[in-house]
C-alpha cells in the first residue's frame, strides 16, 4: 500500500467521522449500555420482586399506610444518525420500524428501572399508580441541526405499610 | 428522584390515611426552560452515536420540580392543603426548549 492510499484512507477516515462514531454507537456503545441495563434489571428483580410498581391505583396489600410520595423518574433518548437514517428509508416503505422500537423499547426499561432504583434507595415498600409518558424533543423544523430525543417519564406513588 | 415540594401530594385519586373534605378546583403549574448553548452542542454530539442525553435528562427533571412547586404554590394561595390525582404532560414548544406541566386537584384533607 503506498503513500498515496494511505492519506485516502485518512482522509476517508476524517472525512466520515461522524458516521464511523454513529456505526460505533450502534456495534459497540448501546450494546454495551443495554447489558448493563440487564443485569442491574437482574439485581433489581431478585431484590425487589416483580410486584414492586403496579398500575392499580390501591395499595396490594391491605393495612395501614405510614407514608407515601410521588416518586418521578426520566430518561431522554435519541437515536444515532444511522437509526435517523435507516428509520427515514424504512418510513418510505412503510411497516414495523424496527430500530425506533428497540430504542423506545430500551428507554422504556431504563426509565422503569430507574424508578425501580429510586424505590430501592428510599424506605418505601411499593410504587402504585404508575404512569408512563412520552414526548418527542425536537429542533425547530426546518433547521439544519437534527438534534431529536424523545423522553419517557414515568412516575408513581410510593408507599409504605 | 423525590421532588423537593413540602405541600403533601400523590397521584392516586385520594390521599392515604385521610380523608378529602374540600375541593378547591384544577391547579397547574409549567415552566419552560431551555438547557445553555453549550450544552445543546455536546447533546448534537451525542446525538451521533445514540443513547441517552444526560443534559436534557437533568434539565427536565430540574423543570418539573419547578413545575411541581408552582402547582403547589397555586394551591396554597387557594388555601388548599394537598394535591391529589398529579398528572405529568410535556411537550417540546422550540429548540431545546421544553415545557413542562404538572397539574392536579387542590384539596383540603383531614
Amino acid at each position: 500500500m503506498g503513500a498515496v492510499q494511505v492519506l485516502q484512507l485518512l482522509g476517508f477516515i476524517t472525512g466520515n467521522i461522524a458516521w464511523i462514531a454513529s456505526i460505533f454507537g450502534v456495534l459497540v456503545y448501546q450494546p454495551r449500555k443495554k447489558k448493563a441495563l440487564l443485569k442491574r434489571e437482574q439485581a433489581s428483580l431478585i431484590s425487589c420482586g416483580v410486584n414492586a410498581l403496579t398500575t392499580l391505583s390501591t395499595p396490594s396489600k391491605k393495612g395501614e399506610i405510614q407514608g407515601y410520595t410521588v416518586l418521578v423518574a426520566n430518561v431522554v433518548m435519541s437515536p444515532s444518525w444511522i437509526q435517523t437514517f435507516a428509520g427515514g428509508v424504512r418510513a418510505l416503505f412503510g411497516g414495523r420500524i424496527n430500530t425506533f422500537a428497540k430504542l423506545l423499547e430500551w428507554a422504556r426499561r431504563e426509565a422503569k428501572q430507574r424508578l425501580l432504583e429510586e424505590l430501592e434507595a428510599s424506605h418505601y415498600d411499593e410504587v402504585i399508580n404508575v404512569r408512563f409518558e412520552t414526548t418527542t424533543l425536537t429542533k425547530s423544523t426546518g433547521s439544519k441541526d437534527k438534534t431529536t430525543g424523545f423522553e419517557i417519564l414515568v412516575y408513581g406513588t410510593a408507599v409504605k405499610y | 428522584m423525590q421532588p423537593d415540594v413540602t405541600m403533601p401530594f400523590s397521584n392516586t385519586e385520594t390521599l392515604p390515611g385521610s380523608s378529602i373534605v374540600r375541593s378547591h378546583g384544577v391547579v397547574t403549574g409549567s415552566t419552560v426552560r431551555a438547557k445553555n448553548v453549550f450544552k445543546d452542542i455536546g447533546a448534537g454530539f451525542k446525538n451521533i452515536v445514540g443513547g441517552e442525553l444526560k443534559a436534557y435528562t437533568e434539565l427536565l427533571q430540574e423543570s418539573r420540580n419547578e413545575a411541581l412547586y408552582r402547582m403547589c404554590a397555586e394551591a396554597s394561595s387557594r388555601g388548599a392543603n394537598a394535591v391529589v390525582n398529579v398528572r405529568f404532560a410535556t411537550s417540546s414548544v422550540a429548540g431545546g426548549a421544553a415545557e413542562l406541566l404538572a397539574y392536579g386537584t387542590a384539596v383540603t384533607v383531614e
